[in-house]
């Protein structure tokens, strides 16, 4: 049966899925809450992954207005001790693994698939399981706010012994920990199915060396996550047995080391600070050679910088860890190793300025955000830098340095190459460009409200003032660069609200676009904005990198290749599509009831998990035995050409 | 046990069968070789060593053989080994650290007296 | 996707770039990541090894080299099975594949009988728990880890068991797949009368009795032994074509990756857990 493809999020389809038993129905809608909750569609995946995020990331800018407000000057009581550590660990908590986390997951799953010539994910029903159980693992995190316990207090990090039972009595620390295994199981199953993609469903002629860098540096992402997420996984299984059945892990008063978790967590939150930063130096790779109109400098280099940096981020986990006292060898070789890292950061920088110069650069939005972002990053590598000093590190550990540090690298570089991918992509996602004014002026006003803010921590750091303390005295010196740094995070409010209130103006009643507004160089721009369904109507054959630049210098070429291409695709039934499954989001919420179970309750533990339990093992039987058939369909006509 | 000839891609193909009893046998007799090597007078060192050696002999005799990776596509081998060396890297150095002099906890009180000696 | 109706390469899937086929690459990257999982789990063990605080318990009282010894051996034989029954599958051969598999699923479930007995043995007359000490924490968890891994996979092999009995479509069979359970549920039964039967036999031989004694003692073993074994013959017989064949050898490939993976953590807990403390 002949179905016709629309715009990806209106219309509806008349394609029948097969009778079965009434358990294995398939979704057909393609419109309303249902088709959103079983959607496999990598674009509608994306888009939700984004929508949460920005919610987050709103959340999470909130919490940190709350804790300027309350520094903003000595002594002062809007808030009390406890309300300040649930704020800051939440603003971190949230901030990683809620906003940033999930964002730079919104544009793999949208983007990945049309950079690399695919129709979809490897698995698109994983990918469904992936959304889904964020939702749950942010659901549970957050749960704490509406309890009696409270939200999570004890840093983002969650240090042993605060962490135990002993010292964290109520359920707060065990609604951290299941959260944040949601998150994770999330992480690597998302991860699993990006690796696969990239590897093996590339069209015909994309070579590993023809990918775009925002395609390579998300398969270094997902390597990165799926090799670093198992020690946080173990470490917070040893503190939750810890803190539920009692065994020694943590418990020093039985042998156990409380700086072990220190290691794990570290062993797993340092590469987490790359998954962070790759993303966006991918999209950075993508946006200076588009406003250049050159090809990126030194693409194998800028590659394989990723690749060693990825690598490298296993061997400096304990450059966390300088003022614990490990010795002078171990201390040594892992300062060696962070001053190494800078090595191949330092690289890439020099090749984004090679792209930059000499090219006719157009400061559209995305190119402010992305010169942005090598600015301030730099900045922020800098800081880093001073920080891979032991000795200098000594002093400005656990201070307001590490702050700024931080800081400059996550927001002047992860969520500036986040807040420059919306602006660039939004074109591509929904069809509308964002005003130019609007956008510009969200960036100058984010621009000046983040260095404000920032900038003075560093000389509050090394003045001494200490980390995750909810006041201080006002005869330390401290009181102006406080102040300073409150009026900038409004600036910087000011600016995000302005950046917010302009995406969903444009959303809604943007101004339209036709193909390819930026003249850009890679295979998502060959599409229709927004792209059909099925994304492709006939899947390229890639000759070089800069795949869809090489399409529009030899366009009859390609044309022929396509119309026969087209005519194969046709006699064997046309464009084959996955069916939309209902089974995903229930193996999500048999975890969320779950983790609900294991971390919230006081009574009716064990029965509510187990029927979590059972919900998700029904929820994956089903997946597995509805089977992955899908549907034919063929193109619009009109998108043939 | 019966096993079919004829459909045979490459050689070994009919003999994966009695490739994979030979290597059962193997791996058993090693894990009586460690079993018994254990509780024989050598040196401590060698004694891990050769413990260190044959379980790595057995570990690299499933993962190409049972698990096909000598038969398969580079890549798989790649993909895996990237994991194994991470975990056994990361594991080397965490014993390294924990090892060192400057770890050791207070509670151990016979190294106490080492640690202010040495 | 249909896959072309003459023979399947099994070493190569021309749908995809690299002619590995997605479910294997995304086994082997898993496998990556849980060897960082169990590789910290075990670095954890060892780390607390290093320096026992005082009047900690001593593996050496505790350990059973032989019952350990008993069920390694068991795993590495699992472990062929499930290659065999991979093998057998690539070829077409339903039947072999069927009992390679549910000799793997009994080698696994033998592995899992002697943990579970391993571990009450520690708990009850070796008083090591999981909370007295910290060498209990991390034995526990690590082998009770590795354990879970096992269950898992026997559970993952009896659902392939059953699935290999799924008519083909068109067939109107509407019970198969609680046939299929009750199957296994006989033939876990044939095990547990053996078992049961055998150390009723042993205990009469001891005790100078002869086999009759033995039959009038337990010969309700040997009705319920009788019964299970003829209704797991009588449940498993052909009944027509299945929806199972060389299209579904990647299934069970995968499978047996995971399965494979279990047997060599055990490789690496057994030495890193068990021998290096008899030294």
């Amino acid at each position: 049966m002949e179905a016709t493809a629309k715009s990806n999020f209106t219309g509806h389809d008349e394609h029948v899925a097969p009778k079965r038993a009434s358990v294995f129905w398939r979704p057909t809608s393609k419109t309303g809450l249902m088709s959103w909750l079983t959607t496999v569609d990598h674009k509608r995946i994306g888009f939700l992954y984004g929508v949460f995020a920005l919610f987050f990331f709103i959340v999470g800018g909130l919490e940190a207005l709350l804790i300027r407000l309350q520094l903003a000057v000595p002594n002062n009581d809007l808030l009390s001790a406890q309300q300040y550590n649930e704020l800051f660990t939440m603003h971190g908590t949230t901030m990683i693994f809620l906003a940033i986390m999930p964002l730079s997951a919104a544009f793999f799953n949208f983007m990945i698939p049309l950079q690399i010539g695919a129709r979809d994910v490897a698995f698109p029903r994983l990918n469904s399981f992936s959304l889904w159980t964020f939702v749950a693992g942010a659901a549970i995190i957050n749960l704490g706010w509406f309890m009696k316990a409270g939200a999570p207090d004890a840093g983002w990090f969650g240090y042993a012994p605060l962490t135990s039972s002993t010292y964290s009595p109520d359920h707060s620390i065990d609604m951290w920990v299941m959260g944040l295994q949601l998150l994770g199981v999330a992480s690597i199953a998302a991860s699993l199915n990006f690796i696969v993609t990239i590897i093996n469903m590339r069209a015909p002629g994309m070579t590993m060396m023809r990918l775009p860098v925002f395609t390579w540096m998300a398969l270094f992402t997902s390597f990165l996550l799926i090799l670093s997420f198992p020690a946080i996984t173990i470490a917070l299984v040893e503190l939750m047995m810890d803190r539920l059945f009692g065994t020694n892990f943590f418990e020093v008063s039985n042998g156990g080391m409380p700086i072990l978790w220190q290691h794990l967590f570290w062993i797993f939150g340092h590469p987490e600070v790359y998954i962070l930063i790759l993303p966006a130096m991918g999209v950075i790779s993508e946006i200076l050679p588009t406003f250049s109109r050159k090809p990126l400098f030194g693409y194998p280099i800028v590659v394989f910088s990723g690749a060693i940096i990825g690598f490298m981020g296993f061997t400096v986990w304990s450059h966390h860890m300088f003022t614990t006292g490990m010795g002078t060898v171990a201390t040594a070789a892992f300062a060696l190793a962070t001053m190494a890292i800078a090595v191949p950061t330092g690289v890439k920088i020099f090749n984004w300025i090679g792209t930059l110069w000499g090219g006719h650069l157009q400061m559209r939005t995305p190119m402010m955000f992305a010169l942005g972002f090598i600015w301030m990053f730099m900045v922020g590598g800098f800081s880093g830098i001073m920080h891979s000093a032991a000795p200098a590190d000594a002093q400005q550990q656990d201070s307001y340095f590490v702050v700024a540090h931080f800081h400059y690298v996550l927001i002047g570089g992860s969520l500036f190459g986040l807040l420059a991918a919306i602006h660039y992509w939004f074109p591509l996602m929904f069809g509308r460009i964002v005003s130019e004014f609007w956008g510009k002026l969200s960036f100058w006003i984010i621009f000046t409200g983040f260095n404000i803010t920032f900038f003075p921590m560093h000389f509050l750091g090394l003045n001494g003032m200490p980390r995750r303390t909810f006041t201080y005295d006002s005869n330390l010196g401290w009181n102006t660069p406080n102040f300073i740094a409150t009026i900038g995070a409004l600036i910087l409010g000011v600016g995000i609200a302005i950046y917010f209130i302009t995406i969903v103006y444009t959303y809604f009643k943007g101004q339209k676009i036709g193909r390819d507004p930026w003249d850009a160089r890679t295979l998502e721009w060959s599409l229709p904005c927004p792209p059909p369904e099925y994304n492709f109507a006939v899947i390229p054959k890639v000759h070089a990198r800069d795949a869809f630049w090489y399409e529009k210098q030899h366009k009859e070429e390609i044309a022929k290749e396509n119309a026969a291409q087209a005519k194969e695709d046709k006699a064997h039934g046309g464009i084959h599509m996955p069916f939309a499954s209902i089974y995903p989001l229930v193996a999500s919420i048999g975890l969320l009831v779950a983790g609900i179970g294991i971390s919230a309750l006081d009574h009716n533990k064990l029965i509510v998990s187990i029927i979590g339990g059972v919900i998700m093992v029904a929820g994956i039987f089903l997946w597995a035995h509805e089977g992955n058939e899908g549907y034919h369909m063929h193109a619009d006509k009109e998108e043939k050409s | 046990m019966s096993h079919s000839p004829a459909t045979a891609d490459h050689g070994d193909e009919e003999n994966k069968f009695q490739i994979y009893i030979k290597i059962a046998m193997l791996l058993a007799v090693i894990t009586g070789i460690e079993i018994v090597f254990i509780f024989l007078p050598f040196p401590i060192w060698l004694i891990v060593t050769v413990l260190v050696v044959l379980s790595t002999v057995k570990f690299m005799y499933v993962i190409f053989y049972f698990m096909h990776l000598k038969w398969d596509k580079p890549f798989c081998t790649i993909l895996f080994f990237i994991g194994m060396v991470l975990a056994g890297g990361t594991t080397w150095a965490l014993l390294l650290i924990f090892g060192a002099k400057d770890s050791v906890p207070l509670h151990s009180v016979s190294t106490l007296a080492n640690y202010f000696v040495g | 996707m249909s896959s072309h109706a003459d023979t399947i390469d099994h070493h190569h899937d021309h749908t995809t770039t690299t002619g590995i086929p997605n479910k294997k690459l995304v086994m082997w990257a898993f496998l990556a990541s849980d060897c960082m999982f169990f590789g910290v789990l075990i670095a954890t063990h060892m780390i607390y090894r290093l320096y026992p605080p005082p009047g900690a318990p001593d593996p050496m009282d505790i350990f059973s080299i032989e019952l350990t010894s008993f069920s390694t051996f068991i795993l590495l034989m699992s472990s062929l099975m499930m290659a065999l029954a991979v093998n057998a599958i690539q070829k077409n051969n339903l039947k072999s594949m069927r009992l390679s598999l549910l000799t793997t699923v009994f080698f696994g479930a033998i592995f899992l009988g002697c943990q579970v007995y391993e571990f009450q043995h520690f708990v009850y007359a070796k008083h090591l728990t999981l909370t007295n000490s910290i060498f209990g924490s991390t034995f526990y968890t690590l082998t009770g880890t590795h354990g879970t891994h096992v269950a898992i996979g026997v559970f993952w092999l009896i659902l392939m068991y059953v699935r290999s009995f799924q008519p083909a479509a068109g067939i109107k069979d509407k019970g198969w797949f609680w046939r299929g359970l009750i199957h296994i549920a006989a033939v876990i039964g044939v095990v547990i009368f053996s078992m049961f039967a055998v150390i009723g036999l042993t205990h009469t031989l001891q005790a100078g009795e002869g086999f009759g004694a033995f039959l009038s003692h337990d010969f309700g073993l040997l009705i319920g032994l009788a019964v299970t074994t003829a209704l797991s013959f009588y449940l498993a017989r052909p009944r027509g074509p299945v929806a199972f064949g060389e299209a579904n050898a990647i299934d069970v490939e995968s499978m047996g990756l995971y399965w494979h993976f279990v047997d060599i953590v055990w490789i690496v807990i057994f030495t890193a857990v068990y021998l290096l403390e008899y030294l």
